[in-house]
């Protein structure tokens, strides 16, 4: 997986803050097929083979943004202004989530273990010993991977002493915990959406930014502009991910318009007590094991790929469906925002008619550049009693949901983690059929790091951490977390 | 002979702070710790330079011995330190 902010994300960020301001001053529709050779400008030093290929990846980014399936819907006949039109037309948040820039795709090769020059062809020969199907071979004094026989175990790659073995990985294939990104018969990116689960983290992983996510930031910015009641349901991973405190991002967000802003740890709240609850049932009627269903990457592993836990899973509603609920009685007339660090809650609010949109805190980051707000400087806004559901902030961070349903409950109860989805995780949760674990409680997330390291996060999680704890954020850098500090 | 301490500001304005400004805060991690030793590094509330329209000036912002220098990465960060020590 890539670093958070990489040149690539912050591209983005740059071009979603750049619509934007173009959005509110009016003028969206009369630059917007000039903005990709405003942002990358000739003298500009490319990163791909040269500018005019960026700007024709600005333009995708931008038909991204405006929702568009740039897999079904690629005009190139079309100009954006008319993508523009269209997108402000539309009314709920595009499905599917994830699509992909087929131009941007590099095409890489097949996932491959290779034998550089480093070889110095030895004595002891470890590569060859260890090899579990005879695909080393020697010539010329070197050793070589016979490609037809080669599983791609990785086992030489782990004994040269030379480190002569490279791995090529397909990075978007390679971090799809179920298979669901492949390369179709051109070469290049495809999405299975009947197997995927949205958790985002191929479009993480994608060093050409091939893979986009399908927004719905320009129906919120008109929701914004137009003055409607609209309430921002914000989840935990909030906290840290903005230079002040929780309660001055809050009054960022009134500042930026919302009518209301409403902490997701609430709805968290209710879906602990529930869980607690029935764990401890589970627990009196020796019923084995239960999983948390606050994660709906997992929720959708589930239903697609491991039937055998949906029973396993609590049927606690999510945090977000719970504060939607709150929400929505309190305030019929109001839309409902939840911001996130998440994607795969994009199709989980799809199922819940309450909440209208869903967006990213990374799109958030571009809302308050594009209306020039400055967390750091603004006034926090009064911060109602919190006592209630404050540690249900926790629920953004590994261990963090297991912790808030052991304060809820009221015996001991045993639990364990599952601290991000990979292809290793995802054997072994169907296995767990035969052999389930010999717990009450198992906390599944499918972000390693949760929920604060998500496709949708600004910061990295190091940095957020140390803000969440209430560092300032001029001193956060001195302040060592757990790890080792320079002397 | 005392070398100067070289003072050093981190916008953590908004804008800077959410295009690239918060993983200059990690600095413990990728600085040089000789670097470390002589520099006092801060961050700062909005230094400005993001406000024109000029196109160099993008953030991230970083001021270091009163120079303002924008478009700062970690790498950026690291070579205009060194300069700033061995001047």
């Amino acid at each position: 997986m890539l670093e958070i902010n990489n040149q690539y994300t912050l591209m983005k960020r740059r071009i979603d803050a750049e619509v934007l301001k173009a959005y509110f001053a009016d003028t969206l529709e009369a630059i917007v097929d000039t903005l990709p050779i405003h942002i990358i400008p000739r003298e500009r030093d490319p990163n791909r083979c040269c500018v005019y290929k960026e700007r024709a990846m600005v333009r995708y980014r931008i038909m991204a943004l405006l929702g568009v399936d740039i897999d079904r819907d690629d005009d190139e006949y079309k100009p954006l202004a008319r993508y523009v039109g269209e997108a402000l037309a539309a009314e709920a948040q595009p499905l599917p989530t994830l699509t992909t820039i087929t131009p941007g795709c590099s095409g890489c090769p097949d996932e491959q273990y290779r034998i550089t020059d480093s070889c110095r062809g030895c004595f002891a020969r470890p590569c060859l010993a260890n090899c579990p199907k005879d695909a080393i071979v020697f010539t010329n004094g070197r050793a070589r991977i016979v490609e037809e026989r080669c599983i791609k175990c990785g086992k030489c790659l782990d004994v040269c002493p030379f480190h002569a073995v490279i791995h090529v990985p397909v990075p978007c294939e390679a971090s799809c915990p179920v298979g669901a990104v492949h390369k179709n018969d051109e070469g290049f990116v495809e999405i299975d959406h009947d197997a995927c689960i949205d958790c985002g983290h191929c479009a993480q992983s994608c060093p050409f930014g091939a893979i986009a996510e399908r927004s719905s930031l320009i129906h919120v910015a008109r929701m914004l502009k137009e003055k409607v009641p609209v309430v921002a349901m914000v989840a935990p991973a909030i906290e840290g991910q903005f230079p002040g405190s929780l309660a001055q991002i809050k009054a960022g967000l009134v500042a930026l318009g919302f009518t209301k802003v409403v902490e997701v740890a609430e709805g968290a709240h209710i879906t602990a007590l529930h869980e607690a609850q029935e764990v401890s049932e589970r627990m009196e009627a020796h019923a084995g094991f239960m999983t948390t269903s606050c994660c709906p990457a997992y929720m959708e592993l589930v239903d697609r790929h491991i039937p055998s836990l949906s029973a396993r899973r609590s049927t606690a509603l999510s945090p977000m469906a719970y504060t939607a609920r709150q929400c929505h009685e309190q305030m019929p007339d109001a839309k409902l925002v939840f911001v996130g660090p998440c994607i795969a809650k994009k199709v989980e609010a799809r199922a819940i008619p309450s909440i209208s949109m869903v967006i990213t805190f990374a799109e958030l980051a571009a809302l308050f550049v594009a209306r020039d707000i400055d967390i750091k400087e603004i006034a926090a806004q009064e911060a109602p009693d919190s006592s209630l559901y404050a540690d249900c902030r926790g629920f953004a961070c590994p261990q963090g949901v297991s912790q808030s349903v052991l304060r809820r409950s009221a015996k001991p109860v045993q639990t364990m983690n599952i601290n991000g989805v990979d292809k290793k995780t995802v054997r072994l949760m169907r296995s767990w059929e035969k052999r389930p674990p010999e717990v009450d409680l198992v906390e599944v997330m499918c972000c390693e790091g949760g929920c604060m390291a998500g496709p949708g996060v600004v910061v990295n999680p190091k940095i957020a951490m140390r803000l969440r704890q209430g560092a300032d954020v001029a001193r956060v850098g001195t302040i060592p977390l757990g790890g080792k500090k320079h002397v | 002979m005392e070398q100067k301490r070289i003072s050093v500001k981190i916008c953590v304005g908004t804008a800077c702070f959410v295009q690239g400004g918060a993983d200059l805060l990690l600095y413990e991690d990728f600085l040089d710790p000789e670097l470390l030793g002589l520099c006092d590094i801060e961050g700062t509330s909005c230094l400005g330079g993001c406000k024109t329209d000029d196109p160099k000036w993008k953030a991230p912002l970083v001021e270091i011995a009163g120079v303002l220098y924008p478009n700062v990465t970690k790498q950026r960060l690291a070579e205009l330190l060194r300069e700033a020590v061995d001047a």
